[in-house]
Parts: C-alpha cells; structure tokens; sequence
C-alpha cells in the first residue's frame, strides 16, 4: 500500500468537515452555507474512501459515488431556491427567513 | 294437536311480517283485513287442537314438541318447545279468539286513523307474542314470549306518539313491566343453578320432591310472583295500568283487560307446584290480590275517565284471580280470567263506541242519556256491567263467586280474611260500575257541544264483536254450575289440580251473599245518581282517592326524585367536574406546553443547524463513552 497512512486521510477529513461546519454555522449568505455543506460532504466522502482503502473492500467507494449523487440533487435543489430568492429580489441572508418561527 | 299449536302460533306473527313488510304497498283496510285475517287463523289453529284434544282420553291432552335446541351452554340446554295442554288451550283459545274480536274491531275504530298500518302490524305482533307465552314449553321460551308482550304493550300504549302523556305512560308500562322481568329472570337464574333445567317438568319434580332446600323455593316462587305481579298491575307494581289507558281503546281491551295483565295469573297456575312448595308466597299472592281489589275498588269509586275506571276495575277483576290462584283454586281463577276476558273486552269495546260517538270524549260527566241514541252499545253496555257486578246469569256470576268460596273453603284466619274482603270487593264492584253505567247511560244528555253530529250507532265492524262478546258473556259462565255441571274445572284439572275445592253449599251461600253485596252495591249507586249526588262525598277521603292513594306520589318521593337527584349529583360533581373538566386541561395543558415548546422554535437556519450539531456531537461523546 502506498502513499499515506489512514490518520492523514481522517485529518484532512475532519478538517474539512470542521470548515464546513464552520460556514454552515457562522456564514449567513445561502450561496456560502450551501457551499459548506458540500465541503461537509466531500469530507465524509473523503473518510468513506479512505477507510475503503485501508479495509480494501469496495463499500466505501460505492457509498462515495451515492453521496456524490445525493450531493448534485440537493445542490440543484439548493441553487434552484437561491436563483428564486435572487429573482424576486429577496435578500440572500438565511436570517432573514423566520417563517418558521413559533 | 301439535299443528293446530304451530298454526295458532305463526299464524300471527305471518300477519305481522306481512304487513310490515308490505308497507304501503297495501291499503289500510288491507293491512286491517289481513292482520284480523291472522288472528282468525290462529283461533282456527286453537280450535284445532282443542278439538283434537276432546277426541283423547283427559290423561292424554299434553303434548310437547320440540322444534330445535336453541340454546346449549354447558349441561344447560334449552329447545324451542311448544307445551300444548289444556291449560295452554284455555289461553289459546282466549287470546286468539277475543283477540280476533277485538282487531276486527279495530277496523271500524281505527279508519281514518294514520299509520293504520303499524297498529295493525302490532296487533298482530301482540297476539304472537301472547301465544308464545301460553304456548311455551319450557321457562325460558315463556319469559322471552313474557318480555315480547311487554313490547308490543309498549308500543301500543305508546301508539299516539305525538302526545307527551301518551309517551310518558308508555314508558312507565314498560319500566315497571321490566322490573318483572328481571326479577323474573334471577328466579330463573337460580332455577338454572340449583336445578340445570328451565324445562317446566325437572323444575316442578324438584320442587315438589323438596330437592331444594326451603330458602331456594321461597326466592324462585318469590321471583315468579313478582314478575306476575308486575304484568297484571297488583300492588305493589300497579300504577302503569290506568296510564296505559293512553293507548287505542281497542288495545286497552285486548292487552290491558282480556289478555297480557292476566299471564300473571296463568304464570302461577303454570307453575303451581312451586308456589305449592312456597306456601307463604302463594298466600302473599293472595293477599296482593286482595289489597289490590279493594284499593283498585275504591279508587274507580272517583274516576272520571271513562276509560280508567273500566282499568281500575281490570285491576279489581284480576286480584280476585290472584286471590283464586294464591288459594290453590287454579280453576276457578283461570275460569275467572275466561269470563272476565270476554266481559270486560265488551265493556272496553262499548266504552270505545261511546268514545268515538261523542267525538273522542272521555270524561263520563259530559256523557249522559246515551240510551236513547245508542241502544245496542247501551244494551251491550249493560249485559259487561252486570257481568262484571257478579249477577246472575252473567258469567262474571259463575266465576268469581267461585273464587270466593274456595277462599272459604280454604278456611283458617287468612280464608276468613280473604273471604271477606273479596266480598266487599264484591260491594265496592256493584257501586262503581254501576256509576259508571249510569253515568254514561241514564238520565240526561250533557254533551250538548257534541250532540250535533250524531254518528248513529256504530258500524257493523264495531257492533258485531261487542254482540259476540255479550253473548259470550252471557253463556260462558254455564261452563261451571257448581255441583251441578263443572267441564271447565275437569278439563283443567288433569294439568293443575286445585288444592281446594268447595262443596256446593258453600258455592251457593256464597253466591247468595255477594249477589247481594253487589245488589246493594248497585242500589246505592243508584241512590246517589238519583240524588245527583257523588257516593264518596268531598272530604279528605275522596282527595286521597283521587291521588288514586299517593302511589304515583310515593314512588316518585321514593324512587323517581332520589333517582334524579343522584343524576344531578353525578353531573355536577363526577361528570361535569371530573369527565368535561378534565378533558379541558388536557387541551389547556397541551396549548400551554406547545407555547413552551414553540418558543424553541427560533425561525433562524443557523439556530436549528447548531442544535443539530451539538446533539450529534454529544450523541457522537456518549456512544464513545458508553462503549
């Protein structure tokens, strides 16, 4: 097995995920929110392939490519609610949107 | 013997269905001649099997069909069978031939009425159930047949059901009617525990054997007596007979006076041989019947309803059977309840014709003189009235002279008491059906608002079963001269053998002392009618005879209002407190708390991703610690 050991894959991963955490939580602009959910995902994705390799079984990638799947409907779905809000000249500031409010 | 039963029996209850299930496919008149039609089969069933009857040796009259096993719980089994014996034939013969009378009746008394068709139909329903109850082959069938003639009751009284009082009375029948039943029905839950037959023959074998103990007989004799007491309106369940006047008069003759208030009677003529191994309740029945006599008596001395004082005197007639039957003379009080069917089915027969000619009236003191205008019902009229008073030819004659002198026979103190007291029965009978005829009959016309539209005498439909019915009341009573000519005692006696039986001498002194008592009686209502006068006087007695003696007063103090007052109770303190209260915390509580759990509920995207978080890592820290 070459290239690095399985700790360097779970690092960058958590790292990423903590980034993506990070924006989710501390940005306010959908664009930017709907971006950190990707690097959260492709953290997962990078953990899910990593530990594929270091089991050398096959699961792990196929999760990755569902992921990845799953990933591109909910970014069409994400960006499609964002060119709707920018159409109709809403603010793009997700605590602008308290509807749900009790 | 069997067939002519089975026919008797469906015959009627044919006729119901058909007419309900025609519906107004067919006309009124057809629904009346149909239902009179199934009657008349049934009477022709009953002579059937009468007449198959007479043709066997007098040991050799009873017959019991089984059509199917009904009912099997366990050991317990009990079958649809009919018991066709003499005593059956008597009732048979009784129910469905005045019954026939009466619902041919009907059709001149109930034109013109709505819902024709649904009396008829009930009618006819009635005469089914009624022939189920006599014809029963064991306890079981015969208290289902009971609780059926205590619906058909229901409803017939109920008939006018657009008028409150009408629907009031209904509803008492039917309650006090119940009360009966179930106790009716505990006697025979212990007839089930202690014998494990509701056959009419192993229960009377263990009665009379004294396979049950003294305590057992006495309860299931006593649960007998009430239900028969509750069915023929004694003290102390009585009050609902004179309200069920409500109902058609038809109905009052054939369900309140000829038939369904004397199954209590035939209830303990059936079932004798347990009231003879409980002779105390057998005497307390007599002494019921007594008490109601004379306060039955007594009340019908104030009645101005034409209609209540033939009820009161219904309830009178039907003590003296009880007195009979708590004696031990089965005969005679069955005797009593033949000649007492047809005379007092024509006197409610002629009261419905004055009803109808005056218009709907009721109230004797705007009748008057209607001799002259009705001669036939007057003629009629007159025949049930001294039939009813015990003179002689009239069959009430025969019968209830009868009764008393075997309560003679019987002797003792209570024979003594018994005695007595069903003669100034006797006295209080002559005075009040006597104001009644002269009330109704004699001197001169007050019903000036109605003289106007004379509707002549009745039509024939009308007329035709009140002359059948005067006559029978007439002949009937010849089934029984004492020492002389007695068939109907002997047809009876292979199935109830009486426990007394007076000589002759004693049935002909007794004869000469109540038909005097009845003649003075008669004589002093005479007297009083003539002087204008009321015979009990104004005062405190007659106040407490038309309170008809505080019954009804009673028994709301003691069971209606105490009843109530505990609804009201239960509502304001259970119910509405506890059941509708609580049911509104409940919703407050839940508004409340999701305003609580609303307030969580920021609105803001990041608030919800940063709980999510957080909960995930402290689920994540669990599960590591936890492991």
């Amino acid at each position: 097995m070459s290239g690095p050991d399985i700790p360097w894959y779970l690092a960058v991963a958590s790292i990423l995920f903590t980034i993506g955490v990070a924006g989710v939580l501390l940005r306010r602009s959908p664009l930017i929110v709907l971006l950190s959910l990707e690097i959260m995902l492709n953290a997962a994705n990078l953990a899910f392939v990593g530990f594929s390799r270091l089991h050398g079984e096959m699961d792990g990638q196929v999760f990755a490519l569902s992921v990845m799947a799953v990933a591109a409907a909910e970014v069409c779905v994400g960006l499609g609610l964002i060119v709707a809000m920018a159409r109709r000249r809403l603010d793009l500031d997700v605590d602008a949107f308290t509807e749900l409010k009790g | 013997m069997v067939f002519g039963g089975w026919l008797c029996l469906l015959a009627p209850l044919a006729g119901f269905l058909a007419i309900t299930l025609a519906g107004t496919r067919i006309s009124r008149n057809q629904a009346g001649v149909l239902s009179t039609a199934s009657v008349f089969a049934g009477f022709a069933g009953a002579v059937i099997a009468f007449v198959d009857a007479l043709g066997r040796s007098p040991d050799d009259r009873s017959e019991l069909t089984t059509a199917w096993t009904w009912l099997t719980a366990g050991d317990f089994k009990a079958g649809v069978e009919l018991l066709v014996d003499p005593l059956s034939l008597v009732m048979m013969l009784v129910v469905t031939g005045i019954g026939g009378l009466i619902v041919l009746y009907s059709n001149g008394y109930m034109a013109g009425e709505d819902e024709e068709r649904r009396y008829f139909a009930y009618m006819a329903f009635f005469v089914f159930s009624m022939l189920l109850l006599v014809e029963a082959g064991n306890l079981l069938l015969l208290l289902v047949g009971w609780g059926l003639v205590g619906l058909a009751s229901y409803l017939l009284i109920g008939f006018y059901h657009e008028r409150p009082s009408a629907v009031l009375a209904a509803k008492k029948a039917f309650i006090m009617n119940a009360l009966g039943d179930a106790v009716m029905a505990l006697a025979f839950f212990l007839t089930i525990a202690k014998v494990g037959s509701l056959d009419f023959a192993p229960v009377f074998d263990a009665a009379s054997s004294g396979a049950l103990s003294d305590t057992v007989v006495t309860l299931i004799a006593l649960g007998l007596l009430g239900g028969a007491v509750a069915k023929s309106a004694q003290i102390p369940l009585h009050t609902w007979l004179p309200d069920a006047m409500e109902g058609p008069t038809p109905v009052s003759a054939l369900i309140h006076a000829a038939t369904m208030v004397t199954a209590g009677v035939y209830l303990i003529c059936r079932t004798h041989p347990v009231f003879e191994a409980a002779p105390d309740v057998q005497h307390l029945a007599a002494l019921l019947g007594l008490a109601t006599l004379l306060v039955a008596g007594v009340v019908a001395l104030v009645q101005w309803d034409i209609k209540r004082v033939i009820a009161y005197s219904t309830m009178s007639q039907i003590g003296y059977m009880f007195l009979g039957a708590g004696v031990g003379a089965y005969g005679f009080a069955m005797f009593h309840l033949v000649t007492h069917a047809f005379f007092k089915a024509l006197l409610f027969l002629t009261a419905g014709i004055v009803i109808h000619h005056l218009s709907g009236e009721q109230d004797i003191r705007k009748m008057g003189g209607l001799r002259r205008e009705l001669p036939i019902t007057h003629a009629t009229f007159l025949i049930g009235t001294l039939a009813l008073v015990a003179i002689p030819p009239f069959a009430g004659f025969w019968s209830k002279d009868a009764i008393l002198a075997s309560a003679l026979a019987s002797g003792g103190a209570l024979g003594w008491v018994l005695y007595i007291g069903g003669l100034i029965g006797t006295f209080l009978t002559g005075l009040y059906a006597l104001r009644l005829y002269f009330y109704v009959f004699r001197g001169e016309p007050r019903h000036a608002e109605h003289a106007a539209e004379d509707h002549g005498e009745a039509p024939p439909t009308m007329i035709v079963p009140a002359l059948v019915l005067a006559l029978g009341s007439t002949v009937v009573g010849f089934l029984a001269i004492p020492g002389v000519w007695e068939p109907f005692e002997d047809w009876l006696a292979p199935v109830v053998e009486p426990l007394v039986t007076p000589s002759a001498t004693e049935e002909w002194l007794t004869s000469l002392v109540a038909v005097s008592f009845g003649t003075v009686g008669g004589y002093l209502a005479w007297r009083a009618f003539r002087a204008g006068r009321e015979i009990v006087a104004d005062g405190a007695v007659r106040r407490a005879l038309e309170h008809k003696l505080w019954f009804d007063e009673l028994y709301d103090a003691l069971f209606s209002r105490p009843a109530q007052a505990l609804a009201v109770r239960l509502r304001d303190d259970v119910e509405q407190p506890v059941v509708q209260r609580g049911l509104d915390e409940i919703a407050e509580g839940t508004l409340d708390a999701s305003a609580v759990m609303g307030r969580a509920q920021s609105g803001l995207l990041r608030t919800y991703a940063l709980t999510f978080a957080v909960s995930v890592s402290i689920l994540t820290l669990v599960f590591l610690v936890v492991r």
